[in-house]
């Protein structure tokens, strides 16, 4: 047993313990502590198998990131009573019941339909890519993707085509998409006056909806 | 515009075109102009719409209408009248140059029957040399004639499909082919329609108030009150002139049939122009059904000849008809006559037969076409062979046949149409219903043109009649002529007298044209348009001025508040008389003359001469007896005589005009010389050569004696004309005592008063009776064709009633029953498996919406559960698949 | 089953991962407690990308590829969800998604 696989042990009942944590938990804010483990966890999977970059942005997005984002989320809409936020002990029975046949069939998947090719050849983790390979796939290089079968290319394709499609395009998009996100995501959350919940509460706009006091009504415009 | 001038200059038969187009212009402007008067008349509240309203006559219609349509007419007038100058020139200069020609070959022959030896041959090179410059004068006259006064086009082609040959296939065609005939007949509808017009400008002048009030008709408010109609009024005239003028200038059947039609159409409008009256409707009615029996043997007549012959062209129908004139060996002895034979069994053989010349055969032969046959071409008959292949469809250049009994059902088709438009024997009874219509319409189409239509249309149809058929139109007139004056002598309406006596007057051209008087009956027709224009106009003064009163017995003594009336009358009924020096005497004498040759020819027709010479006695008592009782004497009824009074100048002056026509339109040099009419000799030009085959001789000897081409025998052989020609005088002299008595007789009774008519009555109470009822006609028809008509109508009704509303009703039950029968089964069925289907729905979702909690959780459960089930589903079919 | 690490185990530990986030969604009624489950799910599929990449070679550049677009797409969603959670708590005065249920039939 190889010093990698201990650590994958570790790594990868921390990460299990903490998702089940994140579960479990009723309390948000322990949510999202037990979170952060599991996504740190995660990413030292990542290192594991030799996937540096890909470790290193799980960190610094999600970890350093998203999570800092669901924290704040938690914090801006923190209540005092959190009890009445729990669900009933046979909605609990149910999720877990179809929790548990959800991961039995995932785990029998792999493990009863034993798939030919997948895992055999194993890379040496020196293989894996690294950052500069990436950068050059994502832009467009065609070295940088040999193979080329999951961006939708047929393989026999002549070489010089390659340059121009390839994970450029993807990646332009993913690029445009992350911004309008945030601008939408910014426009969404932007402040705006509360409503006040219950059918007695005033209109908060501030106009004055009550009728006039001799019931007497301008014509439209005869003011002006 | 130079290339119009240019087109009237070298085709003057343009002006007659252009004649009979003008008063067709003018009816679309008032038609047009009155169009746009009923649209723009709700919108005359805005400004521009006002104005255009008052262009377009405003709410007083005013007199423009009568304007335009007068002045169109009198602009076809002056067209037709130099067309007519025109043609009567190079007609006479061409005819002068034959007949000269004539004379040297008459004098030639003459002299060589006389000379003997070297000379003989000398004149016989002579005479050969003359005859060829003769032949080349007539080729020339008639090429000049085709060139400049004929004309055609095509109006409707059909073709056998897939032919693109335009000349393939057969042709209705619009043209026009001017003669003597039609230019006359052109000059006199456009003259007398323009004086009518004239006329009729004062005499509708009642119909401009925009309100007028109908005295005849009375309604359940008093008397109808309506709009005047005076630009219908002159609309409809302008239609009837282009219609007439059409007719006349048509060179094929169809377009005179066409004409016919619309000549009936705006007669039927006109005489109904009163509608609101019951009786004007009526007449309108009967005129109109009664043209429709006569145009029913039109078209049948016109079927058998499209049938048999292939064309509507009056020339190529002549000349399929009748034998030509000479072939290439000289003249024929049946020139210009049909030819009839036998058709051979023997010969018969692809597409053609033998046919085998015989005088009294059952086929006649049809020609070919001068223009298509062959260089060298023999005729049929006694003379040449007797025997011809005659084709079963035969081309323009072949020789065809037709029964000879189909020849003359075409014949007496053609002429019943005649019939009914001019009023002959068995349809003659529309005419004096159809005076209900406004005196000028009376005058025009009931005198002057319409009835005139008939005459003219037998007059070009001449050559088509065979000699069965010819006898059936003598005796029609004959008949016609004489039941008509007889029924003249008892009617005291001053309209009516006028209608008997037109028919009267039709009879005898018809009788003329029956007998072999072509000439004599046209001229007749042209003579009569004048003074039976002038008569009816004077009366419709008459009435006029004695405010809508027709009864003569209401009149009497009239003549010195109406003069100029009462004088032109006077001249009128002179004429129609056939007192000499005035126009009727020269057209009536020579049809009494050609009457008298034909029955000295066949004396068994002796009352074809009998008929029209007492009936010239009776009718110069009828008419004098109009006159006397309109004009003299004491007056019959105070309160008409007081308000009577002369018509104004614009009824007048037509009066004046007409009169001086009707003494001198037909006057010739000498004047006394009954036979030297220089109307007779124009209409002589148009003759058709077929009259003189069938009643005279056909041959261009010069009568030393007159001058004149007209046919006198060259050998003394017996034919109607030549008696005719001798026995002028004694005709006329014969027709001229019984005239005279028939005066005297008049002016015994209604003026000197020695008879009294109501005596006479007594004496013959069911004579009279007999005539009042107009010889019982109505009566006649009433029990032989409406009375049956009306039971079989009833029968008809009966069925209907009964039996076919009863098997429609039955019908109708029984779907009604099976409706319901259906309509239970979709309700309960059809509806019930679609609501079903529906509530099944329904509940299914009723249920399944209980699954939309609208909580996330349980969504995210249901999704999981789905997936999970998905994922088993596969994998199952994918084991399936690795097992089998 | 041995106990050397293969494709398996990592595959195992994403299944895992998946049925917590799964599970997470269904019992949480924190909005962003769901958004939890979220990212663990989208975390779940990551590591099977990249598990796939070391261990398909196929796969060697396109699963190092795909986990990054992921976890951008992760975090762009991260980001908008969160914006609505704040326009939901908003409108609610709460974050307890059960108070929204106007989608029920």
């Amino acid at each position: 047993m190889a010093l990698t696989d201990v650590l994958f042990y570790l790594l990868a009942a921390m990460t299990g313990i903490c998702a089940l944590a994140v579960v479990v938990t009723q309390n948000i804010v322990r949510a999202a502590a037990w979170l952060l483990f599991t996504l740190a966890g995660v990413s030292g999977l990542f290192f594991l198998l030799g996937a540096d970059f890909v470790g290193a942005t799980q960190l610094l997005v999600y970890v350093g990131g998203t999570l800092v984002l669901v924290v704040f989320g938690v914090m801006l809409t923190a209540q005092s009573p959190f009890v009445n936020m729990r669900i009933s002990a046979a909605e609990w029975g149910i999720a877990l019941a179809v929790g548990l046949v959800l991961y039995g069939v995932l785990a029998a998947s792999f493990l009863i339909s034993n798939p030919k090719g997948v895992g055999d050849a194993q890379l040496g983790r020196e293989e894996m890519a690294d950052s500069i390979l990436l950068g050059q796939a994502l832009l467009g290089q065609w070295q940088a993707s040999p193979q080329g079968t999951m961006s939708g290319l047929p393989a026999d394709i002549h070489l010089r085509n390659r340059l121009a499609v390839s994970y450029l395009l993807p990646f332009e998009i993913v690029s445009v998409h992350l911004l309008v996100v945030l601008i939408g995501a910014a426009y969404l959350a932007r402040a705006k006056r509360r409503r006040l919940a219950g059918p007695a509460s005033l209109p908060v706009d501030g106009t004055d909806v009550s009728p006039p006091v001799d019931g007497q009504e301008q014509p439209l415009g005869a003011q002006t | 515009m130079m290339e119009l001038l240019e087109l009237f200059g070298e085709h003057p038969g343009w002006y007659f075109v252009a004649a009979t187009l003008v008063p067709l212009l003018s009816f679309v402007l008032i038609l047009l102009a009155s169009a746009m008067w009923c649209a723009l008349r709700p919108f005359r509240g805005t400004p521009v719409c006002d104005a255009l309203f008052n262009l377009f006559g405003g709410e007083e219609r005013g007199r423009t209408p009568a304007y335009v349509a007068t002045g169109a007419i009198a602009l076809a007038f002056v067209l037709s009248l130099i067309g007519f100058i025109r043609f009567t020139a190079q007609q006479s200069q061409f005819e002068t140059q034959i007949e000269q020609s004539q004379r040297t070959l008459h004098d030639l022959r003459t002299r060589a029957a006389a000379a003997q030896g070297k000379d003989k041959d000398e004149l016989q090179e002579q005479i050969e040399a003359e005859e060829k410059k003769l032949e080349n004068k007539e080729k020339m006259w008639e090429s000049a004639r085709s060139y400049a006064w004929q004309g055609h086009f095509d109006w409707l082609r059909i073709r056998p499909a897939g032919l693109s040959d335009p000349d393939r296939g057969t042709a209705l065609q619009l043209g026009f082919k001017i003669d003597s005939l039609s230019a006359l007949m052109f000059v006199m509808v456009t003259f007398v329609a323009s004086l009518i017009h004239l006329f009729s400008i004062g005499y509708m002048s009642e119909e401009l108030q925009p309100e007028v009030e109908d005295h005849q008709v009375h309604t359940r408010y008093g008397h109808l009150v309506r709009r005047g109609r005076f630009g219908r009024f002159f609309m409809f005239l302008s239609l009837f002139c282009f219609s007439m003028l059409n007719l006349v200038l048509a060179d094929n059947l169809f377009q005179v049939f066409l004409s016919w039609e619309l000549v009936g159409i705006c007669s039927y409008l006109l005489i109904g122009f009163y509608f609101e009256r019951q009786s004007a409707s009526n007449a309108a009615n009967k005129a109109f059904i009664v043209n429709r029996i006569g145009d029913a043997g039109f078209i049948l007549g016109l079927l058998i000849l499209w049938t048999n012959l292939g064309t509507f062209h009056f020339d190529e129908i002549f000349h399929r008809l009748r034998a030509p004139l000479t072939d290439s060996h000289g003249g024929l002895q049946l020139a210009g006559r049909f030819v009839r034979g036998d058709l051979d069994p023997a010969g018969a053989a692809d597409g053609r037969q033998s046919l085998k010349y015989s005088p009294n055969g059952a086929q006649v032969v049809l020609f070919p076409l001068p223009q298509d046959r062959a260089e060298h071409y023999h005729g049929v008959g006694p003379d040449r062979d007797d025997r011809v292949d005659v084709f079963d469809s035969p081309k323009k250049d072949q020789h065809g046949a037709m029964p000879y009994w189909l020849l003359v059902a075409a014949g007496l088709g053609i002429f019943l149409g005649c019939v009914g438009k001019s009023a002959q024997f068995p349809l003659h009874v529309w005419l004096p219903d159809a005076m209900e219509g406004p005196t000028p319409v009376s005058a025009l189409i009931h005198a002057a043109t319409m009835v005139a239509a008939g005459v003219y249309l037998v007059g070009r149809c001449y050559p088509l009649f065979a000699y069965e058929a010819l006898l059936v139109i003598a005796y029609t007139g004959g008949i016609t002529l004489f039941v008509a004056a007889t029924i003249a002598i008892v009617m005291t309406d001053i309209k009516k007298v006028l209608a008997y006596s037109t028919v009267s007057q039709l009879g005898y051209m018809m009788l003329a044209l029956g007998v072999g008087g072509w000439v004599a009956g046209l001229f007749h027709l042209l003579t009569h348009a004048f003074f039976k224009a002038l008569l009816f106009l004077c009366s419709g003064s008459v009435i006029y001025g004695c405010h809508h009163e027709q009864d003569m017995l209401k009149m009497g003594g009239l003549y010195p508040k109406m003069k100029i009336t009462a004088l032109t009358m006077l001249i009128g009924v002179l004429a129609i008389a056939g007192i000499p020096l005035f126009t009727g005497w020269y057209s009536k004498d020579a049809i009494l003359a050609q009457a008298l040759g034909f029955v000295y020819v066949h004396p068994q027709h002796l009352f074809l001469f009998l008929l029209p010479l007492g009936t010239a006695g009776i009718t110069a008592f009828y008419m004098s007896r109009l006159w006397l009782m309109t004009f003299t004497g004491k007056p019959r009824d105070e309160h008409v005589y007081e308000q009577a009074h002369e018509a104004p100048w614009t009824m007048t002056v037509p009066l004046i005009v007409l009169a001086v026509c009707s003494v001198c339109i037909a006057w010739g040099w000498p004047v006394y010389d009954a036979e030297a009419s220089w109307l007779e000799h124009n209409v002589h030009h148009a003759q058709h050569h077929a009259v003189l085959a069938d009643f005279g001789n056909i041959d261009y000897t010069v009568s030393k004696d007159h001058g004149e081409y007209w046919v006198v025998a060259k050998k003394a052989e017996e034919n109607e004309r030549l008696y005719a020609y001798y026995n002028h005088h004694l005709a006329g002299n014969l027709a001229l005592g019984l005239v005279l008595i028939g005066i005297v007789f008049a002016g015994l009774i209604y003026w000197k008063r020695i008879l009294d008519p109501a005596e006479a009555v007594e004496q013959f109470p069911g004579l009279h009776a007999f005539l009042m009822d107009k010889w019982r006609f109505d009566w006649l028809y009433s029990v032989v064709v409406v009375r049956p008509a009306l039971v079989v109508g009833s029968w008809l009704a009966w069925f209907d009633l009964r039996v076919i509303d009863g098997i429609i009703h039955g019908v109708a039950y029984l779907s009604v029953l099976l409706s319901k029968w259906d309509g239970l089964f979709d309700n309960s069925i059809i509806d019930g498996l679609v609501n079903l289907v529906g509530n099944a729905t329904y509940a299914a979702g009723a249920r399944l919406r209980n699954v939309q909690t609208g909580f996330l959780r349980s969504y995210v459960v249901f999704l999981v559960v789905a997936a999970v089930g998905i994922f088993m589903v596969l994998a199952y079919f994918v084991r399936m698949a690795a097992a089998g | 089953m041995n106990l050397a690490v293969g494709l398996h185990h990592f595959l195992l530990l994403g299944a895992l991962l998946f049925v917590c986030g799964a599970v997470c969604m269904a019992t949480k009624r924190n909005a962003i407690g769901i958004l939890m489950g979220v990212e663990l799910v989208l975390n779940a599929a990551t590591i099977n990308f990249v598990a796939f990449a070391r261990y398909n070679p196929i796969f060697q550049v396109e699963g190092q590829i795909f986990a990054l677009f992921v976890i951008v797409l992760a975090a762009a969603e991260a980001a908008i969800a969160l914006a609505i959670v704040l326009n939901f708590y908003n409108n609610h005065l709460t974050v307890d998604v059960d108070t929204a249920e106007e989608l029920k039939g």
